[in-house]
């Protein structure tokens, strides 16, 4: 028995071992979002080439597709517009939203359901500290891929002519972690209250799925506008940060989102019996 | 049972807990309480309730009434001084199996302030367990131990084990006994689940018995002891006439089959050795009394299940 190493730094607390759990996903996910910047990148020339005929082809759209990838200024062919259009618009919070919705639902449900919760616990820690170096570690492993994104696009766009303003660029990654946490801390809070890892992520996709189709779909029906409001999306991607930066009022509704979540995520937690 | 509660010195005090689930049994009104020292033995069958009145204690769920105190603490509102100060083995449990040994042992030492590493390597050699294996291919006995470890490494003044030798071979359930002893001898308490009556026999000072979620009795093991119903199965050389045996002293019963008799004595064997022992035996076997028997001994006859 001679090889035993104790004493890695990593193993020192709940959200430094949580983020050593996570990081070969977070490896993982770093690489899709290099090659999907890089593939952007790589499309941008073309795109640039041939605006007219986009633009006609776009004319034909219905209402709430022009809704879904364009911004409202309908520009899609300078930089900002591109990247807005292509990969802020879906593919970029959605990888986000995976990674902190799968991290949110993990938290603490998935020790439970693993049972690995009662030792853990076991030790002098509070309920409460757990659920927030959780979260802590979601924030954190969400940021380091919004970081990733930026800098592959900082990177790999210029030699592609792909030159989005930026600090720009980093209030759309910002605007983009505040919308996977918010979603992230709804899947904490619902696992932490129930113990149930699948439920938390199913109500939670559930949910920013919903988000997203009301943010597209709203806007087209004058009745209905008003439901945009209660879209995270619309806090998300409203003023368009690639080309505005960012809204400090919708900055602070999702982190309000996030600190409410939060809160009930604490809250269910301390008061519930876990499971064996 | 008749003691107060939160008697100064108690290690536990448990008062009139009573915790109930929507449809799976809890436990019913139990009030007993554990001594300082004491290596204390919570027994009863799988499903009676030993696990949900520990998981109480540790504050992993709520009595539905009554409460609990754990070194004279409140079960609830202390629940972060009392894990400080408890090592706890649950009865079922799972391990990060991405670490090794070692480092599952290095996060809960951090989380607990720091790890004695001599102490470590001292438990794990006693238990022969590879600390710099990944715990996805520990065995379950290899797992057990690891659970062990972590309970036992800081010196707890209080050890709550739920049913501590499942899945140990008999060698490593011989070292676990040697370790309770150990840390007996170091003034520490025990308290520890089980639904064998001789291990609790063989290494507890008292028992408490529980069944269906109520709690039967809690004995010394020496008067429990006398109380208990053991079977003989005596094979005699001269054929199976037991004449008089039933008179002796502690035989409640008796039947014959063939050449063997079958005894059943409470309490002490004695007399009943001293009468066989006029006759010719060639085989005596005793066998351990199941849970049901201890439950007869206590009900009288089985209302069970």
């Amino acid at each position: 028995m001679a090889n035993e190493t104790f004493g890695s730094p990593m193993l020192g607390r709940i959200w430094t071992k949580t983020i050593r759990d996570h990081r070969r996903g977070l490896l993982w996910w770093s690489v899709a979002l290099v090659a999907t910047a890089f593939m952007y990148a790589g499309f941008y020339p073309s795109i640039r080439e041939n605006t007219e005929v986009l633009t006609d082809y776009i004319e034909t759209l219905p209402e709430f597709l022009k809704n879904t990838f364009l911004s409202e200024s309908g520009d899609f062919t300078s930089p900002a517009g591109y990247l807005n259009t292509e990969l802020f618009s879906f593919f970029a919070p959605l990888l986000l939203l995976i990674y902190a919705i799968g991290a949110g639902a993990r938290a603490t449900a998935g020790e439970e359901e693993r049972r690995t919760l009662d030792i853990l616990l076991a030790t002098p820690t509070p309920r409460r500290r757990a659920v927030l170096e959780k979260f802590g570690a979601l924030v954190i492993g969400t940021a380091l891929l919004a970081a990733a994104l930026w800098v592959s696009i900082a990177a790999l766009g210029p030699p592609f002519e792909l030159t989005p303003d930026l600090t720009n660029l980093a209030a759309a990654v910002v605007s983009c972690v505040l919308l996977a946490v918010s979603m992230g801390a709804l899947a904490l809070a619902v696992g932490a209250s129930t113990g149930r890892r699948t439920l938390a992520a199913g109500v939670t996709g559930g949910v920013a799925a919903l988000s997203y189709v009301l943010d597209v779909l709203a806007p087209s029906v004058e009745s209905l506008r008003w439901l945009q409001t209660v879209s995270v999306f619309h806090y998300y991607a409203g003023n368009e940060p690639l080309t505005n930066g960012l809204d400090p009022l919708h900055v602070l509704v999702l982190v309000g989102v996030s600190a409410a979540l939060l809160v009930a995520a604490l809250v269910g937690f301390e008061r519930r019996d876990l499971a064996a | 049972m008749g003691q107060t509660f939160g008697e100064m010195g108690d290690v536990i005090g448990v008062e009139r807990l009573t915790k109930r689930y929507g449809r799976a049994r809890g436990v019913e009104d139990l009030t007993f309480s554990v001594a300082p020292g004491e290596v204390f033995g919570y027994l009863g069958p799988n499903g009676a309730g030993k696990t949900t009145t520990i998981r109480t204690l540790l504050d992993f769920i709520r009595p539905t009434s009554g409460r609990a105190s754990v070194l004279g603490l409140d079960s609830h509102l202390d629940s972060v001084k009392i894990h400080g100060r408890v090592g706890y083995l649950p009865g079922e449990f799972g391990l990060y199996d991405h670490l090794s040994g070692a480092e599952y042992l290095t996060y809960l030492g951090s989380l607990r302030g720091g790890l004695e590493e001599p102490r470590v390597r001292s438990l794990a050699e006693r238990f022969q367990l590879d600390l710099s294996v990944r715990i996805s291919s520990l065995s379950h006995g290899n797992r057990q131990k690891l659970g062990l470890v972590q309970a036992f490494m800081h010196r707890p003044e209080l050890l709550i084990l739920d049913e501590p030798t499942q899945g140990l071979d008999p060698l490593m359930q011989h070292e676990f006994y040697a370790l309770l002893t150990e840390v007996r001898g170091e003034g520490r308490t025990v308290f520890l689940s089980s639904h064998v009556m001789p291990e609790v026999e063989r290494v507890c000072d008292r028992v408490a018995i529980i069944r269906e979620g109520c709690l039967v009795t809690v004995e010394d093991i020496g008067d429990l002891r006398a109380k208990e119903v053991r079977m003989l199965e005596v094979h005699l050389a001269d054929g199976a006439p037991h004449d008089g045996l039933e008179h002796v002293p502690g035989v409640r019963e008796v039947a014959s089959a063939g050449d063997v008799v079958r005894i059943t004595v409470v309490g002490p064997m004695d007399a009943v050795i001293k009468k066989l022992a006029t006759r010719e035996v060639i085989d005596l076997v005793s066998h351990e009394p199941s849970l049901e028997d201890i439950f007869l001994t206590f009900y009288g006859s089985d209302d069970g299940e």
